[in-house]
C-alpha cells in the first residue's frame, strides 16, 4: 500500500507545483503587461495639477513619484517592491496602494459572493427543471428569459432594475452600501448574466446526459424520476457545470466594473476605473495583481473540485 | 463641470421611458414639502480624495472643504466678499494689506484661532517641504507678519488689488498650526480639524463621508445635526437617489435632466457659471494665426442654437472673454454674432486654401464637449472650412495641456478664481501662462498693468483696450457662460454660489419646516 500512496502523493504535489509555477508565470505577466499599457497610454502629474500650474511643479511632482525615471528603472522598481508585497503609494490617495485596495475588497466580495450564489441557487434549478420538462411552456419561458439576460448590458439592466424595484414600485434603495436591501439590486444586475449561462448550460448538459445509457439503466431499473435526475444525471452534468461556473468568476470580476459604478457601490471595480482615469498606476497594478491571483485561486480550487465530482480526473 | 456623457444620457432615457408606464413609489406631494429631517445627504458625481485643503483644487473636493475649513475672506453666493476669519481687511500702502481676524473663534478640538494659524497657512502653500498643489495661488505675496494674535499684514512684492480675492478661494483655507505640527499631515488628512460650519466624523471611500454640524460655529450652527456625501457616479442613478427622496440635494445635473427634476416633489436650481466654455486655439499653427480665419470660425458658429437645443437654454452667449459676473464685464457689448455670409468673407479675405482645422475634444469631461463640437464642426464646413473632430482621453487631454502641442483648437472651461478678468483669461493667456499660444505686445503690456494695479477706474479702461484686441485676433473663441444646475427636494431652500463652491453655511441653506 505504501508505494501506492507515495505514487499519489507525488502526483498530487507535481499536480499543485505545475499549476503554481503556471499560476505565477500569469500574474508576473498580467502585472507586466498592466505596468506598460499604463505607462503608455498617460502621465498622472498633469492629471494632479491645476492647468496653470508652471512647468517647474511638473517637474517637481514627477520627481516626487518617481515617473522622471527611465521605463526600465521604473519597471526595476515595481518588481522589486512587488516581491515584498509592496505596491508604492497611491498617487491620488496619498497612502499605501495596498491598503487602498484592501480597504475596498469586502464591497466587492459581499457583492460577488451574494451574486454568485444567488445566480447558483437560482439557475441550477431552473436548468434542471427546463432540461426536465424539455419544450414545456415553463422551459420556453424560462430560457427566453435566461435569453435575454444573457444578452442584455450591465448597465441597461442596472438602471432598468432601480427604475423599477426601486422608483417606480419603492421596494429597494437605488445605490450606495448599507444593509442587505441595498444589496438585493446590484448582486441581481452583477448575478443576471451569469444565472442565465449557468442556467443555459445546466439545461444542455443535462439533457446530453438524460441520455445516456446508464440513465437509461437507472430508469430501467425502476428508480424514481427524482433519483435519477439529481444523483444519476446531475452529477454526471457536474463538470462541464463548474467549468463554466469557474469561468463565471471572472466575467463576475469584470462586470463589478459597471455594476459596481451604477450603484455608487464601493467596491475594486470602481476603484480600478477610477484608477485608471486617474493614472494611479500603483492602485491599478495592485487591483490587478489581486485579482488575478483570485481568479487563479478559483481556477485551482474549481481542478480540485473536478477530481472530486468525477474520479476519471483524479491525479494519478 | 460635469462627467456625464452623451451616451449616458440616451441610456437613461431609453430605461426611464420603459419605466415611465408604472406607477410610481414616490412620496406625497404636500408632506414632503416640508420636512423634520435633522440630516442633510448631498449625491455628488465623484468621491473625495484627500480633505487636506491645500492638496486638491477638484470641485468634488472643495465643496467640503471650504465646509470644513473657513478662509480669510468669503465669496458668498451674491458674488461679493464678505467677512470670514477676518472681519476686516484694507490696503495700507500699496504692497500691505491689514486683515483684523475674528476674535472668540476656535478648531474643532477647542484649541484657539489665532494669527499665527494664517501666517502658517499661507506659508504652508508655498513651502517646499510641505509640497501642497496651490502652491502658485499666492506667488505674488512677499511675506505674512503677525504683529498681534488679531492681526495679519502682508506684503506683497508688488500692488496687488486681488489679494482679498485670492484669500476668498482655494489655498485660502486656513488650517490649524499646533495641530497639523503635532499630528503631521498624514494624520491631519485622515482626520482633520477645521474652523468651520461643519466638523469632520468620518470617511469610507466612494461610500460616504460624515460631518457633524459644529454648534460652536461663528456664523450660527447650520439647520441640520448631521451632513452625510454620497458619490454617486452615475448620472441616472443621482437623479433616481434624489426622486425617491434618499438623498436632499444633487450636484452636476445636465440641462437634458432637468424636466426630470423639475417635477413633484424636486426642483432645478442653478447659478450662472463663474467662467466660459471657450476652444481655445493654438494661434502658432497657420491657417489659426490668421486673425481673418479665427474671425471667419468665431462668426460662423451659431451660438444661439447650440443654448437652445444642446443646453436647452441652460446659457448665455458670451460677449468676449470677460464673464457674466465678473468686475469689468461691459454689459454693453452685443452677444458674440453668428454671421455666416461674412465669415465666407473673411475666410475669402485671408486667403484660407482649404487647410485642415481640427477640433480636440474629450467626450464627457466637460459638459457637451463632444456634441458641441460636432455641431460647430458641421456649422463650419457650411462657411467652407475643411473642419474636423479628434477625440481625446481625459489624460491626454491633460498631457498636451502640459506640452502644449494642441493642433487646433480644444475645450477650455476656465472658471474664474477671482471674479475679475485677472484670475480667468490673464490667468492662461498671459505669457508663460498654461495656454500661451498667441503673443501681442500690447495686450501683454495692458495685462501685465492690470494686475499689478490698485486703480480700479484704470483697471476698467485698461480690460476695455484688451478686450478690443482680444475679439480682433481670437486666443480663444468664446462659446457659451452656462448654467451649474444642482437637484434639489422642495424642502431644501438653498442658492447656489456661482464658482463652484457648495454653501452650506446658514446664509445659503436651510430646510423648509412645517
Amino acid at each position: 500500500m505504501a508505494p501506492a500512496g507515495f505514487t499519489v502523493m507525488r502526483a498530487v504535489a507535481t499536480f499543485f507545483a505545475t499549476r503554481l509555477a503556471r499560476a505565477l508565470v500569469a500574474v508576473w505577466l498580467v502585472s507586466t503587461v498592466v505596468f506598460v499599457v499604463m505607462r503608455l497610454s498617460g502621465d498622472p502629474v498633469p492629471l494632479l495639477l491645476p492647468p496653470d500650474a508652471p512647468r517647474s511643479e511638473y517637474a517637481r511632482v514627477a520627481k516626487e513619484l518617481g515617473t522622471d525615471r527611465p521605463l526600465p528603472v521604473q519597471y526595476g522598481v515595481f518588481l522589486g517592491n512587488a516581491l515584498r508585497g509592496d505596491f508604492g503609494r497611491s498617487i491620488h490617495f496619498r497612502e499605501p496602494a495596498a491598503s487602498v485596495v484592501v480597504a475596498y475588497l469586502p464591497a466587492t466580495a459581499e457583492l460577488g459572493l451574494t451574486a454568485f450564489a444567488l445566480a447558483l441557487l437560482v439557475a441550477v434549478p431552473i436548468g434542471v427543471l427546463s432540461a426536465v420538462r424539455r419544450n414545456s411552456l415553463v422551459d420556453q419561458i424560462t430560457m427566453a428569459i435566461a435569453l435575454v439576460g444573457q444578452s442584455a448590458p450591465t448597465f441597461f439592466v442596472g438602471i432598468l432594475l432601480i427604475l423599477v424595484l426601486s422608483l417606480k414600485v419603492g421596494w429597494l434603495p437605488t445605490s450606495g452600501r448599507g444593509d442587505w436591501t441595498n444589496l438585493v439590486l446590484p448582486a441581481l444586475t452583477l448575478g443576471a448574466f451569469t444565472m442565465a449561462s449557468i442556467a443555459r448550460l445546466t439545461r444542455s448538459a443535462l439533457l446530453e446526459v438524460l441520455r445516456a445509457d446508464y440513465v437509461r439503466t437507472a430508469r430501467a431499473k425502476g428508480l424514481r424520476e427524482r433519483v435519477v435526475v439529481i444523483k444519476h444525471a446531475l452529477r454526471n452534468a457536474a463538470v462541464p457545470i463548474v467549468t463554466i461556473t469557474a469561468l463565471q468568476f471572472g466575467t463576475l470580476l469584470g462586470g463589478a466594473v459597471v455594476t459596481e459604478t451604477v450603484f455608487a457601490w464601493p467596491g475594486i471595480g470602481r476603484l480600478a476605473i477610477q484608477s485608471i482615469y486617474n493614472r494611479d498606476y500603483p492602485v491599478v497594478q495592485c487591483v490587478v495583481f489581486v485579482s488575478a491571483l483570485l481568479f487563479i485561486v478559483i481556477n485551482l480550487t474549481v481542478e480540485l473540485i473536478y477530481g472530486v465530482l468525477d474520479p476519471r480526473i483524479r491525479p494519478r | 463641470m460635469s462627467d456625464l456623457t452623451r451616451r449616458e444620457l440616451l441610456k437613461a432615457a431609453g430605461v426611464a421611458g420603459a419605466a415611465a408606464m408604472l406607477p410610481s413609489a414616490r412620496p406625497d406631494l404636500a408632506e414632503a414639502q416640508t420636512t423634520q429631517k435633522r440630516e442633510l445627504v448631498v449625491a455628488q458625481g465623484g468621491d473625495i480624495a484627500r480633505f487636506d485643503p491645500h492638496f486638491s483644487t477638484s470641485s468634488n473636493e472643495i465643496r467640503w472643504t471650504f465646509n470644513l475649513f473657513d478662509n480669510l475672506v468669503s465669496r458668498h453666493p451674491d458674488g461679493k466678499l464678505h467677512p470670514g476669519l477676518a472681519t476686516e481687511w484694507k490696503l495700507t500702502n500699496p504692497t500691505t494689506w491689514t486683515f483684523k481676524l475674528r476674535p472668540g473663534v476656535k478648531w474643532h478640538n477647542g484649541d484657539p484661532f489665532t494669527s499665527a494659524d494664517v501666517k502658517y497657512s499661507f506659508e504652508r502653500t508655498w513651502d517646499p517641504k510641505a509640497a501642497t498643489r496651490v502652491n502658485t495661488v499666492f506667488t505674488t505675496v512677499e511675506r505674512v507678519e503677525a504683529p498681534d494674535p488679531m492681526t495679519v499684514v502682508f506684503t506683497t512684492k508688488k500692488p496687488d488689488p486681488l489679494l482679498a480675492a485670492r484669500a476668498a478661494f482655494y489655498g485660502g483655507q486656513i488650517v490649524p498650526k499646533k495641530y497639523l505640527e503635532t499630528v503631521g499631515a498624514d494624520q491631519f488628512n485622515a482626520k482633520p480639524i477645521g474652523t468651520g460650519p461643519v466638523r469632520f466624523a468620518s470617511w469610507t471611500k466612494d461610500d460616504r463621508f460624515v460631518a457633524d454640524a459644529n454648534p460652536d460655529y461663528f456664523g450660527g450652527k447650520p439647520d441640520f445635526d448631521r451632513l452625510i456625501v454620497r458619490p454617486i457616479p452615475e448620472t441616472a442613478a443621482r437623479i433616481a437617489a434624489l426622486l425617491k427622496g434618499e438623498v436632499d440635494m444633487i450636484t452636476q445635473l445636465s440641462p437634458d435632466h432637468a424636466e426630470r427634476v423639475n417635477t413633484g416633489n424636486t426642483r432645478v436650481v442653478g447659478a450662472l457659471y463663474a467662467g466660459l466654455y471657450v476652444l481655445a486655439v493654438n494661434s502658432k499653427m497657420p491657417p489659426l494665426d490668421n486673425p481673418l480665419v479665427k474671425q471667419a470660425l468665431s462668426l460662423g458658429i451659431d451660438r444661439e442654437v447650440i443654448v437652445k437645443e444642446l443646453w436647452r437654454g441652460r446659457g448665455i452667449v458670451p460677449n468676449s472673454q470677460i464673464a457674466k459676473g465678473d468686475n469689468h464685464y461691459d454689459a454693453s457689448l452685443p452677444p458674440l454674432a453668428y454671421n455666416p455670409k461674412e465669415a465666407r468673407e473673411r475666410l475669402k479675405k485671408s486667403g484660407y486654401k482649404g487647410e485642415e482645422i481640427v477640433i480636440e475634444t474629450t467626450s464627457g469631461y466637460t459638459a457637451n464637449d463632444k456634441p458641441m463640437s460636432e455641431a460647430i464642426v458641421a456649422m463650419w464646413r457650411d462657411i467652407g472650412v475643411n473642419a474636423k473632430v479628434e477625440v481625446l482621453e481625459y489624460s491626454v487631454r491633460a498631457q498636451k495641456n502640459r506640452d502644449k502641442t494642441f493642433k487646433g483648437l480644444w475645450w477650455s472651461d476656465p472658471t474664474s478664481t477671482l471674479s475679475d478678468p485677472d484670475g480667468m483669461f490673464w490667468r492662461l493667456l498671459a505669457p508663460g501662462g498654461p495656454q500661451d499660444y498667441w503673443r501681442h505686445a500690447r495686450f501683454d503690456e495692458l495685462g501685465e498693468a492690470a494686475r499689478f494695479s490698485i486703480d480700479e477706474k484704470f483697471r476698467g479702461q485698461t480690460y476695455k483696450e484688451m478686450t478690443k484686441i482680444f475679439l480682433e485676433h481670437l486666443p480663444w473663441i468664446p462659446v457659451i457662460q452656462p448654467y451649474e444646475d444642482y437637484g434639489l427636494q422642495k424642502h431644501v431652500e438653498w442658492t447656489p454660489n456661482p464658482n463652484q463652491q457648495f454653501e452650506i453655511r446658514r446664509f445659503a441653506f436651510k430646510f423648509r419646516r412645517a
